[in-house]
């Protein structure tokens, strides 16, 4: 469903500097891969470039066949809209929404009815083990919990591809492997491909496939294979 | 006869010495004076005064010279405005005393418009005021002067012991070569002073004799006059003394007059005589700088004598009312050392000529 | 750090500094300019009175000469200076020129300022005696533009005579435009005679001048009276006074609103920097250390912007000053040309005012981020946390509940101060209040499934604290505008109103156009009622008369009234009494004879007229926009009998239909003697003179409603500015989940409109109330006199829509960056 080629970046300016060189990935549905490197390897600038947030200077993206590099920021909006979620290391969810209204957007931007956003709400809330928690206000939730209302959030609209970016950064290690598990669980239930972006090993054992993020390219983490 | 005055409110009637408007009445010989009329002012002519200046005693054994005058002018505009504020009659009023312990003169002036009872010279007999200054003759001929200066007060009363003295041609008193160059003009010598003194706040009682001349007229100086010299001389035998010598720039005498009445009242030959004085000594005044001839020697007819100074600093600036500087003396006449009489010497133009 | 943070943030730390700039602008000028009007007036003041210990004065007619003996005579009297003045009217100038005559003699030693001296050197008192010789003050030559030695020709009654400047003043006031005469001469002149105006005192040393002041009051006719210098003084100041301090409010109002733009960029800063302020705590810096950082940071941003405005101040003066008088065109201050003079005190007070209220401004948000905790305002999404000082609502309500008692009090010492002290109280309870209106109303807006208007009102209700900045500015900045603007057009419509009963005629005629020493005699009056054509003609005298020694004199009215019909003539509040038999003459008093003194309806009252204290009935009050120092009107032909006066000022005539208005004025001009001195007008021209006047002396207020305005979209500028930085990733996150570019756009512009709506809507009835303050309460009590309420409706609701489209503008503009790729790069931890 993902397919990248030759996809390159360069942020230009005076220290011009590229971050990504001759990127291959093929992603297919359903697969749930993890991707390491190094700090600054360019992680974000990848999932940026699958969203249609940033274009790749060289190389295609396609997402279930179309390209998504050519797409006008509306198109690549809409495209984003309906079939990506995404988890971010901090979160990000709104501090003056509820719980529930946050979860709720991409449903509200996807246009769904009242009523069937309420029961996706509701059910999203329970996958992630915050059943009931609807009316509470972002700020009276500890961390782990904000990151299931970002997961929550990520697949009630049933995206076909979850980008999750170093979603256990703010987290101790216990609430870590728990959010890990719950997003493996719910990409599993949901049917969706999932990339998550980690330095961390032990989070990108989680997934199925591990790759490595260098200046040269994307190559197959050599701990996986062992383990496949 | 008293020039003082004149070189004073001809300045300040921005006059020259021959300009005579055609509405103010002439000054011709011929005119008797009458009393108590004459006593009175002239308002129709364009300046007179009242010229008090005498001897004073305080008890203390230092004599005090003291001079009080009033100066009416009837200046040549306002004509037949309707307002009582018209400045038809303008009123000045000077008043010195001359303490030799004190070094120069004490000096205090006055000026109003006449009008509103505040200040007037009135007709009739002698009853002139600016406030609460004033020189009246009571009925029966004494003078009362009121004097409420800042520094000084001064009440006295003047009595008469002699007969009026009428200057010159039974009043009529030549001032230049000119028919028109004349005043009326009469003296009272040998006044009888008493009263009070007040300096400081500290009233002396005192005693003295004075001289009192009253003269009017249009215009009298002759056109190339600087100024004049003039004394008043009481003289201890009873006798009066008055002089004077009209001065050109350079100093010469333009006309002269000097007439001396015997204690008896007999006139002595002394009219018509030509009159010598002949200055002695020069002071400078380290105010103006002016240089007054201070001690004089005085020569008529006959009778000669210096005239010495109270003190040298008499000098008497009176720029801010009637705009003039003059030296106004109490003076000791002397011959061969005795005295002879007292009196005052006035001394003007020197400081700036006439027409300034 | 200090720096370093003014240096990052130029723009904003410029806003803030700005802002109190146009503060302390705005007030130091005020000051300035009334400063240097009432100082030169009161130097004025003090060169005509000189030494004098007392002053008699009478009404501007004057008094009996009479009296000038009489107090002259009197043994504490040192000096008694008499003058005689007139604003006399000059050939071919609109404005008077104030001549004083005085007696040379007397004034020499009482006001040694107003002895003339000659040009060319003459010596001695008489160039000053000559009766047609003027002396003129150096700013009244400037004026003229003359020299000594040229005439100077001046109306009398409908003619005009020649003087000739003979010379300058000594020491008069450098701003005094002012001629001096010989007294004789200006009485003879003017056709003043046995009249005096005034007579200064010197009196002796050792007086008691107070026992002496009752004795003499004693002894003067009705209608004269003695005072110091100062209290006259007062009295000219205080017959601007109330519009000074009218001025002054506004000034402050200027700074008031400058300080809050202050607060509400440093709420923004600390918010936007919690994060940096935690982390400073974290790494050792203490409560008390990083609240002074954050003052310090404010009072440097204070003292730069009061720097900047002291500066600005005096330059707005100056140019005020030279542009339009130090009135503003009000016509308080006549024949006074007042300069500059730079006033350090107040620059300092002003200087410290506008330090005070940037660090003011700080302290809430200060102390909110000192207090903070650092492990709290460290986790991400901390930032939207409303500053606690505006949570409570208790406060707000005391506030407006105290300034709705405050309102009914009465004036103090003729200043409304509670009237102004409400006004503060409700703006600032207003303000206070409506964080809580916030929440609670865009709480209830309509769950919207359109996604800006969705995140828009849930963003606003909420973040109330956030919202809350820009909204208090929005409310204040329109309130105020409405409340300016209503008490404005309620003035205007009123003034229209009475405009059009005072001018009833078709054709007024004025003897001379300025001064009082032009006007009709009976022989012109005769002249003007046998014009052709006309169907009527009324003769009107004015003249001021003093009641009150404390008091400017109020302006006595001598005109044609049907008793019976007051109302044909006069603009009466409420019902006028049907004069009875017997009882002493009736007149009808303005709204001010019954604030100033007392005077009530069916009264009987003891006016000053000719020397005598004259019995009259108040048979009417009437409005009166013209005099707020009061006026009365009498039948003309009561006037004469008592003054013995039979000269008028102004004449009106009706036509007969058919008859033409420049046919009339041509005969007027060919058939009157000296007819062209006359100043003909039609009431439309003095209805367009006196609006236009009108327009001018409120232009200040017009400048000020701008200012208010700018700066509400500044705040709301700044807020969404500081918004923009602190949402970045919130807008970032936004842009991920599918949110374009348009929404957040139109999301940041319905914000900003929703905001200014609830601010415009709470604005207007904030408004409306200070309004009601302003018409009902402040204007009664500055200037005596009343107005009807009127809504200048078209001009608040286009400014509100404006208001409402600018503020969504330039909360977009102030967003335009969260739109931009950075945002998107927010959201992420790394590269």
């Amino acid at each position: 469903m993902l397919v990248l080629q030759g996809v390159s970046k360069t942020y230009p300016g005076a220290a011009s500097r590229t971050v990504l060189a001759g990127i291959d990935l093929a992603l297919a549905s359903g697969e749930y891969v993890a991707i390491m490197g190094e700090s600054g390897v360019g992680k974000s600038t990848l999932l940026n470039l699958i969203a249609g947030l940033e274009r790749p200077d060289r190389g295609s993206i396609l997402f279930d066949g179309q390209e998504i590099s050519a797409l006008p920021d509306d198109a690549a909006t809409l495209l984003r809209r309906r079939a990506m979620g995404f988890v971010f290391q901090a979160f990000h969810v709104l501090p003056h929404l509820s719980v529930a209204r946050n979860v709720a957007l991409p449903l509200l931007l996807n246009g769904i009815g009242k009523r069937r956003m309420r029961e996706r709400v509701a059910a999203g809330l329970a996958a992630v083990g915050l059943a009931g928690r609807g009316e509470s206000m972002p700020r009276q939730l500890s961390g782990g919990e904000l990151q299931r209302v970002a997961i929550a959030r990520a697949i009630v609209h049933r995206p076909s591809l979850l980008l999750v970016d170093e979603p256990t950064g703010n987290l101790d290690s216990d609430t870590a492997g728990k959010i890990l598990r719950l997003l493996r669980d719910q990409l599993h239930a949901s049917g969706a491909a999932g990339i998550l972006v980690t330095h961390s090993l032990a989070a990108a054992r989680t997934a199925e496939r591990i790759l490595r993020l260098t200046p040269t390219g994307l190559e197959p983490h050599a701990d996986s294979d062992r383990e496949e | 006869m008293n020039k003082r005055g004149w070189l004073a409110l001809l300045a300040l009637a921005g006059l020259t010495a021959f300009a005579a408007a055609p509405d103010y009445p002439p000054v011709l010989p011929g005119r008797p004076l009458s009393f108590p009329r004459d006593h009175g002012a002239h308002p129709e002519y364009r300046i007179e005064w009242w010229y008090v200046t005498g001897w004073l005693d305080t008890g203390s054994g230092e004599p005090l010279g003291f001079q009080v005058t009033f100066f009416r002018s009837r200046p040549n505009l306002a004509q037949g405005q309707p307002s009582r504020f018209a400045p038809n009659q303008l009123l000045f009023a000077h008043a010195a005393l001359s303490d030799p312990t004190l070094g120069h003169l004490l000096h205090e002036q006055r000026s109003a418009r006449a009008g509103f009872g505040l200040a007037e010279a009135e007709t009739g007999d002698t009853d002139v005021h600016i406030d609460d200054w004033s020189l009246r003759r009571g009925a029966d001929g004494p003078y009362r002067i009121r004097i409420g200066g800042r520094e000084m007060q001064i009440d006295l009363s003047l009595k008469p012991t002699q007969p009026v003295l009428p200057q010159g041609d039974g009043g009529y008193s030549r001032k230049g070569p000119q028919a028109g160059e004349a005043s009326y003009y009469y003296s009272q010598p040998h006044l009888e002073v008493s009263g009070t003194v007040a300096r400081d706040g500290r009233k002396q009682g005192v005693r003295g004799t004075a001289w009192l001349d009253h003269e009017w007229s249009t215009a009298m100086l002759p056109k190339n006059a600087v100024g004049w010299d003039w004394i008043g001389i009481n003289l201890d035998d009873g006798g009066a003394l008055m002089a004077f010598r009209i001065r050109d720039g350079d100093g010469r005498s333009l006309w002269t007059h000097a007439s001396h009445r015997r204690a008896d009242g007999g006139q002595a030959a002394i009219a018509g005589k030509p009159v010598t004085l002949a200055p002695i000594r020069f002071w400078r005044s380290p105010r103006t700088g002016a240089r007054y001839p201070v001690a004089m020697h005085f020569a008529a007819g006959g009778l000669a004598f210096d005239l010495v100074p109270l003190q040298d600093d008499q000098e008497l600036d009176a720029r801010s009312s009637t705009g003039n500087v003059y030296w106004e003396g109490a003076v000791t006449a002397l011959s061969g050392g005795q005295p002879l009489g007292r009196g005052y010497m006035e001394l003007t133009g020197y400081y700036l000529p006439l027409g300034l | 750090m200090l720096f370093s943070e003014l240096r990052t943030h130029t723009a904003r730390s410029a806003m803030a500094i700005v802002a109190i700039a146009i503060g302390v602008a705005m007030a130091y000028a005020v000051h300035l300019i009334n400063e240097s009007a009432t100082g030169e007036f009161e130097r004025t003041v003090r060169s005509l009175m000189g030494n004098a210990d007392l002053e008699i004065r009478g009404t501007e007619a004057g008094f009996s000469e009479s009296v000038y003996p009489l107090v002259a005579r009197l043994a504490e009297v040192g000096t008694a200076s008499p003058s005689v003045a007139v604003e006399a009217r000059l050939s071919g100038r609109a404005d008077p020129l104030k001549i004083v005559g005085v007696d040379v003699f007397r004034a020499a030693a009482v006001q040694p300022g107003l002895i003339g001296r000659p040009e060319g050197g003459r010596a001695g008192a008489l160039p000053l005696l000559e009766d047609d010789a003027i002396f003129l003050s150096p700013v009244a030559l400037r004026w003229l533009g003359a020299k000594p030695g040229d005439p100077l020709h001046v109306q009398v009654g409908l003619e005009t005579r020649t003087l000739r400047i003979r010379g300058t003043l000594a020491a008069t006031g450098e701003g005094l435009r002012l001629g001096v005469m010989d007294i004789g001469a200006a009485q003879s002149c003017f056709e003043r005679l046995g009249m005096l105006q005034q007579i200064d005192l010197s009196l002796r040393p050792g007086t008691d001048a107070e026992a002496f002041r009752a004795r003499l009051s004693r002894l003067l006719p009705a209608g004269v009276f003695v005072s110091t210098p100062a209290e006259t003084v007062r009295r000219s100041s205080d017959l601007s006074r109330a519009y000074r301090v009218n001025l002054t409010v506004l000034a402050l109002v200027a700074l008031f609103t400058g300080a809050f733009l202050v607060f509400s960029s440093q709420a923004l800063a600390v918010m936007r920097r919690r994060g940096q302020f935690a982390l400073l705590r974290v790494l050792g810096l203490r409560q008390g250390e990083l609240l002074r950082l954050i003052l310090a940071e404010a009072a440097l941003q204070g003292a730069l912007g009061a720097c900047l405005g002291l500066g600005l101040g005096y330059l707005v003066a100056g140019a005020t000053l030279a542009w339009a008088g130090s009135d503003l065109g009000a016509g308080y201050f006549k024949g006074v040309a007042p300069q500059v003079h730079f006033d350090a005190a107040a620059a300092l007070l002003f200087g410290l005012l506008g330090l005070a209220s940037a660090v003011l401004g700080s302290v809430a948000p200060a102390v909110e981020a000192a207090r903070a905790s650092p492990a709290q305002a460290l986790r991400a999404g901390d930032e939207a946390a409303a500053p606690r000082g505006l949570r409570s609502v208790a406060p707000g309500i005391v506030a407006i509940a105290a300034g709705a008692a405050l309102s009914f009090l009465p004036p103090i010492d003729d200043v409304p101060i509670a009237g102004y002290l409400a006004i503060a109280l409700l703006l600032t309870g207003g303000i206070a209040l409506v964080p809580r209106l916030a929440r609670v109303l865009f709480a209830r807006l309509p769950d919207s499934r359109h996604v800006p208007l969705h995140l828009a009102s849930t963003q606003l209700s909420g973040s109330p604290g956030r919202a809350a900045i820009g909204l208090a500015g929005i409310l204040a900045s329109f309130s105020l505008m409405v409340a300016m603007a209503i008490m404005v057009a309620s003035f205007r419509t009123s003034f229209d109103q009475w405009l059009t009963v005072a001018l009833p005629a078709d054709l007024y005629l004025r003897a001379g156009s300025a001064g009082d020493t032009a006007y009709f005699s009976p022989a012109d009056q005769r002249n003007i009622a046998a014009t052709p054509g006309l169907q009527r003609v009324e003769f009107q005298r004015s003249l001021p008369v003093s009641l009150d020694p404390e008091r400017p004199p109020v302006m006595l009215i001598g005109r044609s009234i049907d008793a019976a019909d007051p109302a044909s003539r006069l603009a009466l509040v409420g019902t006028p009494r049907h004069p009875r038999s017997g009882e002493p003459p009736p007149v009808w008093v303005s709204e001010a004879m019954v604030d100033l003194y007392g005077y009530a309806l069916g009264q009987q009252v003891f006016l000053p007229l000719g020397g005598r204290r004259v019995a009259v009935t108040v048979a009417g009050v009437w409005r009166d926009y013209a005099r707020q120092q009061g006026a009365v009107v009498i039948e003309r032909q009561d006037l004469a009998r008592f003054t013995g006066d039979e000269t008028a000022n102004d004449a009106a005539l009706w036509l007969l239909p058919g008859s033409g208005l420049a046919a009339t004025e041509q005969w007027l001009r060919q058939r009157l003697a000296n007819g062209d001195r006359v100043v003909y007008s039609s009431p439309g021209e003095i209805r367009a003179r006196s609006l236009k006047i009108f327009d001018r002396s409120f232009a200040v207020t017009y400048l000020l409603e701008a200012v208010a305005i700018v700066i509400g979209l500044a705040g709301i500028a700044v807020s969404f500015g500081g918004q923009a930085l602190a949402r970045t990733r919130e807008f970032g996150m936004l842009r991920h989940i599918g949110v374009s570019r348009a929404q957040i756009g139109a999301m940041l512009a319905l914000e900003g409109a929703l905001l200014a709506m609830l601010g415009v809507a709470a604005g207007l009835i904030l408004g409306g109330a200070v309004a009601l303050i302003l018409v009902r309460v402040v204007n009664p009590q500055s200037f005596h006199w009343t107005m009807n309420m009127s809504l200048p409706w078209q001009l608040i609701s286009t400014v509100a829509i404006v208001l409402v489209a600018a503020s969504a503008a330039t909360a977009t503009w102030a967003g335009r960056r969260a739109m931009a790729t950075g945002a998107v790069r927010a959201v992420r931890e790394d590269w």
